[in-house]
């Protein structure tokens, strides 16, 4: 089950956010969902799983005779 | 010495938001409108025309009001006096609006996630996890 994990330092307010369980760019769309609201953040990476190709399984079914 | 400052790292995207996290830390009185002028109560306090002001006095602001001026990009970034930057809410103005704007932003990419939240303080950290 996809997650995203935040984090907020009340000494300072400042937050950092993660995206878990998300493969691929999909998980970009929820760093620009956050950006809407949030502005540029300071620093932004992309972990393995961005890079990641979601698994599609091809469907093979036989001819019914 | 007074003078009014602008917060160029502090950046507030959503007008909402910012108001609801405003009152949230303690601000109930507040003025919003177009081009509000900021109370000048020394005389090296600038003119400041601002989207919202806080009242002088309301937190522990004894120097000014606190304002929040709109940009070109439509962000909203704080004013206030130098000297109340370590006076209002005992200095802790701009981090617990920022935590308390940072929580609402959470619960909003919540529930546009249709996603449940689990909320966790541990030391001076809030930990927030949204599953979808």
């Amino acid at each position: 089950m996809p997650e995203i994990n935040f984090t907020i330092d009340t000494q300072t307010g400042e937050m950092e956010m993660k995206v878990e369980g998300v493969q691929g760019p999909q998980c970009a769309d929820i760093a620009k969902l956050v950006k809407e609201l949030l502005g540029s953040p300071e620093r932004e990476e992309n972990t393995k799983e961005f890079y990641a190709r979601p698994s599609v399984k091809p469907q093979i079914q036989n001819k019914k005779v | 010495m007074s003078k009014y400052m602008t917060f160029p790292e502090v950046v507030f995207k959503d007008r909402d938001l910012l108001i609801a996290a405003i009152e949230e830390i303690g601000c109930k009185d507040i003025r919003q409108g177009v081009n509000l002028d900021m109370g000048r109560y020394y005389s090296e306090q600038l003119e400041q025309k601002v989207e919202i002001v806080i009242p002088r006095g309301s937190i522990g602001n004894r120097y000014g009001d606190i304002g929040f001026a709109r940009t070109e990009n439509g962000e909203y970034r704080p004013v206030m006096d130098d000297l109340d930057r370590s006076r209002a809410l005992n200095g802790q103005f701009i981090p617990k609006l920022r935590a308390a704007y940072n929580e609402r932003v959470i619960a909003k990419v919540a529930t546009k996630l249709r996603g449940t939240v689990h909320r966790t303080v541990e030391g001076g950290v809030v930990k927030i996890k949204i599953r979808y």
